[in-house]
């Protein structure tokens, strides 16, 4: 699983950093029960505060996305809910559209349909 | 303008605290009533343009600099009462590193400095030595700006204080180092119990490891919170507005920066999203878009609020 966070994103990083550890989940570069960075390892790698890496960890537990055992370290916990993760994920993603396209003066109908005609060409051009 | 902005913080255990502290030199105000609070294990940013009062506020807490008013506690001691603890407990790195032990090659002066700290770590020191790619046999006066932090950094770590005081750490250093030094600093953090008070104005390069912010300027501490609470708390907003509207009265004073375009407006505010954004909408405003400030942008709005009209 790699971790990577975008200084210019507007989300926290320990949000950033929930969200890396869950897309690590739905593509399956994180399985369950395999460990994650050391809070040291992650916060030494992104150059970050330590506290925001426990914080990020922290929150997760809280989902039961991750457990933790103690003096080892932390896990990914195996769940039947990753079709949860996945769902929340899409969410996410759904927002941060939304935002943009009721900036550019669209409704949610109107970005819907432009998807839905986007998707399908991506399709058509892949199968073709 | 009344500022809405918070500059005291809820902590009762704090490192470092000043109370109504005043310096002048002449006819200068350097620093003016400072309460700073720096939050035991916090990583506090000061922040502020040159000549803001931070180097000042820097060397009063280190007891270089005698107040003309007011108090300085770091670790529970008064800085006027017991300089020489106080300096024994911080690790510090001074805006300018070319002064004294120009003679002195870096070698000497590092087993110089060890011999002041008994909590040195000399293995530390070692590896310290090596990310830093300091060569002991070079003498301290012929040392680029960069190298000489990298030196001062090396001894402000090594002994594990509680306290860092780093004034404009990465202030010299190539981007490589400055990324060496904040991954030292990351891992400093993890290994060690300290607070760190930095000062920086280039808030982008230290962001990520700080937690809490001091906006320093003009001698005046503009505001004070976790960095949390202002990225929760301010946001931009760019909303329509009809012909010849008035405005929103009730917003005056949490208003930072206004800039207006023919009938489009963009609102930098203070204040909770959802109650700002109502605001708006009962004003006949239709709002556009909210989004949040990166931590420069929102220091920007803070040290140099703007109302304008670009009609």
């Amino acid at each position: 699983m790699l971790i990577t966070i975008d200084p210019t994103d507007v989300r926290p990083i320990y949000v950033q950093i929930m969200d890396e550890v869950r897309r690590a989940l739905v593509l399956g570069t994180l399985a369950p029960e395999e460990p994650l960075p050391s809070v040291r390892q992650l916060a030494v790698e992104l150059r970050v505060n330590p506290n925001t890496v426990a914080q990020a960890y922290r929150e997760l537990e809280r989902e039961g996305v991750v457990h933790v055992r103690r003096g080892q370290g932390t896990y990914a916990t195996k769940t039947r809910r990753n079709g949860t993760e996945r769902r929340t994920l899409a969410r996410a993603v759904a927002t941060r559209a939304l935002r943009e396209a009721h900036r550019n003066g669209l409704s949610a109908d109107e970005l819907i349909e432009a998807i839905r005609a986007a998707a399908h060409h991506h399709h058509d051009e892949v199968s073709s | 303008m009344t500022s809405p902005l918070p500059t005291q913080l809820l902590d009762s255990d704090l490192a470092v605290v000043t109370r109504g502290l005043t310096k002048r030199y002449g006819e200068l105000t350097a620093v003016r009533d400072l309460a700073l609070q720096v939050p035991a294990g916090a990583v506090y940013l000061l922040v502020g343009p040159n000549g803001a009062g931070k180097s000042t506020t820097i060397k009063v807490l280190l007891d270089l600099v005698r107040a003309d008013a007011g108090t300085a506690e770091v670790l529970g001691v008064n800085v006027r009462d017991d300089g020489p603890t106080v300096r024994a407990n911080i690790g510090y790195v001074p805006e300018r590193t070319d002064w004294g032990y120009g003679w002195m090659r870096v070698g000497r002066l590092l087993e110089h400095h060890a011999r002041y700290f008994p909590t040195w770590d000399a293995e530390y020191a070692g590896r310290l030595a090596r990310i830093f790619e300091l060569r002991p046999e070079r003498r301290m006066g012929k040392l680029s700006k960069g190298q000489a932090r990298r030196v001062h950094l090396l001894m402000a770590l090594a002994h594990r204080p509680p306290l860092l005081v780093l004034d404009e750490p990465t202030d010299g250093l190539d981007p490589l180092m400055r990324d060496e030094t904040r991954g030292v600093l990351a891992e400093h953090l993890s290994e060690t119990p300290t607070t760190v008070l930095m000062s920086t104005h280039h808030v982008e390069e230290v962001e990520r490891l700080a937690d809490h912010i001091g906006v320093m300027r003009g001698g005046e501490l503009r505001a004070q919170m976790t960095i949390a609470e202002l990225q929760g708390g301010l946001r931009r907003y760019r909303v329509d507005v009809p012909d010849g509207w008035q405005g929103v009265p009730t917003l005056n004073g949490a208003v930072l920066r206004r800039i207006a375009a023919a009938r489009e407006v963009q609102w930098t505010v203070w204040g909770a999203e959802a109650d700002i954004s109502m605001q708006f909408s009962r004003a006949g405003a239709t709002v556009r878009d909210v989004a949040p400030l990166s931590l420069l942008d929102a220091t920007l709005a803070l040290l140099n609020p703007k109302v304008e009209d670009r009609a």
